[in-house]
């Protein structure tokens, strides 16, 4: 009778497919993965202690640091939660360009995050090739109204920093026109590849039961069928005014994520669409003038959320009713939606592993904060 | 799959499942579709194209050759703005800036009165630590002077660390630049900018608050003071002497200061006294008037003229002292409301003279001042 | 090049140099050709596939070394060159060291028998084809050894996919060119490229047909399949996407490269890239007629052959010329289509592998193999063989019956297999979604 044994297996954190510095020990037999223990923490940057060192403005920036993919989408979250804290109310205009904003983040993000999944699988760079080209031109249109591409920093308590420059809506029409050609034909090269479709179907099963109970959201919830979106469960800013669905997928697997990723950029779209036909009767400025940015909220606790592009992003503050947060905590998505990583690779082979992770739509900085 | 529990009402909108077909037998042709996708982006890459509504053709910039097209409220590294016309820095050290900047990199030191010791609205040292920089914009957003600024220029890697540690001198830029590369932006705040400015040079006394590196301008500046302290000078020498020992009382002098002080209250007399005869000969020190850029050298002149005219006059008063003050002068700063009031460095003969002038200058100001009120 | 050399010194010059001499010099000049062409393949392969999956990904490669990036596989050379070269201190030295020597050598080897044009091949071995895939079999020794001796669990994985991956696709790579074999008769390589004169339809198949060198196997229903075949075994041969498994960067970091530095990790490159440039030029011999092609035939019958030895040199030197651009052209197309592949497929996972080689590649290329045997019963055989059907049947009739008979079982078995395939697909996942529910 042989011998067999079990391997461990350090993936990580130096690994090219680890999305950043992520350490998986993985005890294989074989190929299969008998277990996964996810170490995190290389990217620790004790960004809650060091907002409550800084004044509420201040930390605006470092949100963006969060999950560099999405800054806008961090800002959202946190400029909602002072506004709840402080009081703020923004005027109508702000609103739609905070959505239009994140809508777009959205689109990047999901862009890349299925480039980054194909690539995992192997694909040689193509399909994140071409989530990139779409990229580039959202970032670019970042740049023109914040001034950055990817630390956008353009939200401010009460609105946003600066109205949207003249050359933003033709630019950003121009780019609507190419979206659905290139949703389509990132389906036309993926959707029904032979090679993909055995790499994802049945891989890294996510049942809606265990999702729930780990508090999974955002697409992963979705890919396992449950059809929970923040925009539509609680809706936050103007997202009651639009119309759109709510993607899910049916197994859990890989392949339902991408589909569902695919299907919210879609949706995004449509949001963005209906964005632009509202947006010139929208009334006030870019900012509430009386909203001061140095505030002093008082005494008092607030918890805000929105959809992120990676899931439930939220930010509870608390005021002691100076001008620095007393506690400040961030409940990052792609931290809780790492959590079932090892439920979900359990039984699958090592090289299913990078898949799942990649499936999942991680961001280090902000899983490590 | 989708089970009770799950029913989730959506309010505008539905729940759409994806379409998955995973059941069907495929013969290859997804392959296929992929790789037609590849060979039409093959096959479109070499023709260039930038347009936002095309998805194929080649985008990349090729940037030495190429530079990317900068948005006007692109944001880099912050810079600070001074005045094209008189050089004056529009910065006045009111701080908001080092207070808003979430990592702390910007310091700066507020200037002071040599003659008095007390703060003036321009700023002594500005230093910005570029490698820490997170460049957010917030210090251009509160400054309430629009004095800094976030740069487009954003080739800074340097194999010398030190060297991302920025002084004023390197960080000052003409209004003009900042104006060409970001037109609307200065456009909106151009007017209550230069307002600002013009208010705070008025309380700028001797070269404080001028752009460093414009030394140029700074020797017109400093020729159109002496031009002042000779006058002065002058009419003190032709003026019999006044009984000056008045307000030299109650000040804590060094015996060699003195004598230099007295030279100059008297000079300052007549100056006052000459002033409501001939006011232009007197006027505060408005901003130059001639174009300072050709007319430098010869006023460069004038200044070191006027300068050892003073710087002689103050001897004769003195019986040539005048020199000896300087070492000691540094001490002297402690006094509070002492005219004379020295650079700590030690200057050459000629740079002493111009002191000299200086402090005649001041002195006469101070005087001005003291009677006014 | 003997008959070159023969005809330039004996004939043209008249110096009357003995055989052996004759035969000396065109060996070392031969494996002088060789060892500097298989290294300039290489270098110029790893430019054009990156200038191309560039261009695939909307961007522009690398253009900065010299006038569009040409001499960036040079700098590249150079920087492997004067890269620190490091052995793990648990690694075993030996084995370490000899592995990328072992990998690469037989790479060159395989050059022997590759005909770059008309009576321009080093060796014409009558065995030509098995000689090649019988050293290209060595490398997987290397693999092992590489493996092994880095003492790295990615490695080691990396180098067990390796094998096994090669391993297993040898069969349906050796099963698709044993249908050809079966047609020519041969495993000369050069008889190979000598059946596929003609148009569309080889003059041997079917005599009479004009011959522009263009009848190629894989205009024939069987030869198509055999190619198709072939390909993907060589894809997974010479470890390129969707089969680059022992590297899968995003998985085993680099296999069994991941222990290698500086110069012995340039060896393991060279040997990819030349094995590649092999296989690629293998399947253009094999099922593109090499170097024929329009014109190459004409030019090499006017020149000195063995056939005609009074013909004009000159000839040969065009037909060379003409005929090692054809050549080239094929295998520089089959490279691209590799790019492109590389540029478009993800990859698939070892099993899955394992389940395409096994499950549908060799049971394609069996069938395959039967429609070869008929394709050789239509065309060829008559009565004495036992093949009575075809008797009076005139060569064109015979030519369709064949085309028609094995084209009909090679698409009935392609699409069967797919079904089976896919069926066998969803009963696995089924059993590995049980295993799974059962686990947890």
């Amino acid at each position: 009778m042989l011998q067999t044994q079990e391997l461990q297996v350090n993936i990580g954190p130096q690994h090219p497919s680890t999305h950043g510095v992520f350490r998986m020990l993985v005890t294989v037999d074989g190929e299969t993965v008998v277990d996964l223990k996810p170490v995190f923490g290389y990217l620790h940057r004790n960004h809650e202690q060091i907002a409550e060192a800084n004044s509420y403005l201040q930390n605006m920036p470092y949100t963006d640091r969060l999950d560099y993919f999405n800054s806008m989408a961090n800002n959202h979250a946190y400029a909602m939660a002072v506004e709840r804290l402080a009081g703020i109310e923004v005027p109508e205009r702000a609103e739609y360009i905070r959505v239009l904003m994140v809508e777009l983040t959205r689109i990047l993000n999901h862009a890349s995050a299925v480039g980054f999944m194909i690539n995992d699988m192997g694909a040689w760079q193509t399909p994140l090739a071409f989530g990139m080209r779409e990229r580039e031109k959202i970032l670019d249109l970042f740049e023109m109204a914040s001034g950055a591409r990817l630390m956008c920093n353009y939200f401010r308590f009460g609105g946003v920093v600066r109205d949207l420059p003249p050359e933003f809506i033709p630019n950003l029409r121009e780019l609507l026109r190419a979206l659905p050609a290139y949703i389509d034909e990132l389906e036309r090269l993926l959707r029904d590849n032979e090679i993909l479709l055995q790499r994802a179907i049945g891989i890294g099963i996510l049942p809606p039961e265990v999702a729930l109970s780990y508090g999974v959201s955002g697409p992963v919830l979705r890919g396992s069928g449950i059809p929970y979106d923040v925009r539509k469960a609680e809706p936050y800013s103007v997202y009651d005014r639009f119309d759109f669905d709510v993607p899910i997928g049916k197994v859990g697997d890989v392949y339902d994520r991408f589909l569902v990723r695919i299907e919210e950029m879609r949706q995004s779209k449509r949001i963005i669409e209906q964005v632009l036909e509202q947006l010139p009767d929208a009334k006030g400025g870019h900012i509430n003038p009386k909203a001061r940015q140095n505030v002093r909220p008082p005494v008092g606790d607030a918890y805000a959320r929105i959809e992120s592009p990676k899931g439930e992003l939220g930010f509870y503050l608390v005021s002691d009713g100076s001008t620095k947060p007393y506690r400040y905590k961030v409940r990052a998505p792609s931290f809780i939606n790492l959590t079932p990583l090892a439920d979900m690779c359990r039984g699958y082979k090592v090289a299913d592993i990078v898949v799942i992770l990649g499936s999942i739509d991680i961001v280090m900085g902000e899983v490590d904060r | 799959m989708t089970a009770s529990p799950f029913e989730i009402e959506i309010p505008r909108g539905r729940v759409i499942e994806v379409q998955r077909d995973d059941t069907r037998v495929r013969w290859g042709g997804g392959l296929l579709r992929g790789m037609a996708v590849v060979w039409k982006h093959w096959k479109e890459s070499f023709k260039l194209n930038r347009s936002y509504s095309q998805i194929h053709g080649t985008f990349t910039i090729e940037y030495p050759e190429e530079q990317p097209r900068i948005p006007e409220a692109y944001r880099n590294m912050p810079i600070l703005l001074y005045d094209d016309e008189t050089g004056h820095e529009l910065c006045t050290s009111c701080f908001q800036c080092e207070r808003i900047c979430p990592p702390q990199v910007i310091h700066m030191t507020q200037a002071k009165d040599p003659a008095t010791g007390k703060p003036v609205p321009a700023v002594a040292e500005f230093i910005i630590e570029y490698d820490a920089c997170m460049s957010c914009g917030f210090c251009a957003e509160v400054c309430p002077f629009d004095a800094i600024k976030m740069d487009h220029e954003f080739e800074l890697s340097t194999d010398d660390h030190t060297r991302l540690t920025v002084h004023k001198e390197q960080l000052l830029r003409p209004i003009s630049y900042y104006a060409k590369i970001a037109p609307t932006m200065w456009a909106e705040v151009r007017e209550s900018a230069l307002k600002k400015l013009q208010g705070n040079v008025r309380r700028r006394p001797d070269v404080i608050g001028l752009a460093p590196q414009l030394t140029e301008k700074i020797a017109a500046r400093r020729a159109e003071l002496a031009a002042q302290a000779v006058q002065a000078a002058q009419a003190a020498a032709a003026a019999p002497a006044a009984p000056a020992a008045a307000p030299a009382e109650g000040r804590k002098l060094t015996p060699e200061e003195k004598a230099a002080k007295l030279a100059a209250i008297r000079a300052a007399k007549t100056a006052q006294a000459g002033e409501s005869a001939t006011p232009a000969e007197a006027a505060p020190a408005p901003p130059s008037p001639a174009p300072a850029g050709e007319a430098a050298p010869s006023a460069d002149k004038a200044a070191k003229l006027a300068a050892i005219r003073a710087a002689n006059a103050a001897k004769k008063a003195a019986a040539g002292e005048a020199p000896a003050t300087l070492p000691v002068a540094p001490a002297d700063g402690m006094a509070g409301d002492t005219p004379a009031d020295a650079p700590p460095a030690a200057p050459p003969a000629d740079k002493a003279a111009r002191l000299a002038a200086i402090r005649a200058a001041n002195a006469a100001k101070k005087q001005q001042s003291g009677d006014g009120s | 090049m003997y008959d070159m050399l023969t005809a330039l010194i004996n004939g043209a010059l008249g110096w009357g140099w003995p055989e052996w001499a004759l035969n000396l010099l065109s060996y070392i000049l031969i494996v002088t050709i060789v060892l500097v062409v298989a290294p300039l393949q290489m270098l110029f392969f790893t430019y054009y596939e990156r200038r191309v999956i560039a261009r695939m990904q909307d961007r522009v490669g690398p253009n900065r070394v010299g006038p569009e990036g040409i001499w960036q596989p040079i700098a590249d050379g150079v920087k492997m060159f004067t890269k620190e070269d490091i052995v793990p201190q648990a690694a075993d030295r030996i084995v370490h060291f000899l592995a990328p020597c072992v990998v690469v050598a037989p790479t060159v080897l395989m050059f022997a028998v590759v005909p770059w044009g008309p009576g321009m091949v080093p060796v014409d071995l009558p065995t030509g084809l098995l000689f090649f895939f019988a050293i290209s079999s060595i490398s997987a020794v290397g693999l092992m050894m590489a493996g092994w001796a880095s003492n790295n669990k990615f490695s080691l994985l990396g180098a067990m996919r390796a094998v096994a991956q090669m391993v297993s696709y040898e069969i349906p790579a050796v099963l698709s060119l044993i249908a050809i074999v079966i047609i020519v008769g041969s495993l000369s390589i050069n008889e190979i490229i000598a059946y596929q004169a003609g148009l569309i339809i080889s003059n041997r198949d079917l005599p009479g047909v004009p011959d522009l060198g263009l009848g190629w196997f894989v205009f024939t229903p069987v030869g198509f399949v055999a190619f198709v075949a072939f390909f993907i075994a060589a894809l997974a041969e010479g470890e390129r996407t969707p089969f680059d498994i022992p590297e899968a960067d995003s998985e085993i970091v680099a296999g069994y490269m991941t222990e290698y530095s500086g110069m012995k990790f340039g060896l393991f490159y060279l040997a990819q890239y030349v094995l590649n440039f092999l296989l690629c030029a293998i399947t253009a011999i094999i099922f593109f007629g090499g170097w024929q092609g329009p014109g190459v035939g004409w030019l090499y019958a006017q020149g000195i052959t063995p056939a005609n030895p009074n013909g004009n040199g000159l000839f040969n030197v065009l037909a060379g010329i003409l005929g090692v651009f054809y050549f080239l052209l094929k295998t520089y197309i089959f490279f691209f289509v590799m790019v492109w592949l590389r540029g478009a497929f993800p990859r698939l996972r070892i099993d899955q592998l394992m389940d395409f080689g096994w499950k549908f590649l060799i049971p394609w290329t069996l069938a395959n193999l039967f429609s070869a045997a008929l394709w050789v019963a239509f065309t060829r055989w008559g009565p004495a063989e036992g093949m009575l059907i075809t008797v009076g049947w005139s060569p064109v009739l015979r030519w369709l019956a064949a085309f028609v008979v094995t084209l009909a079982i090679n698409l009935g078995v392609y699409l069967w297999l797919t079904r089976v395939y896919a069926a066998s697909q969803a009963e696995r996942r089924r059993a590995e979604l049980e295993e799974l529910s059962a686990a947890a």
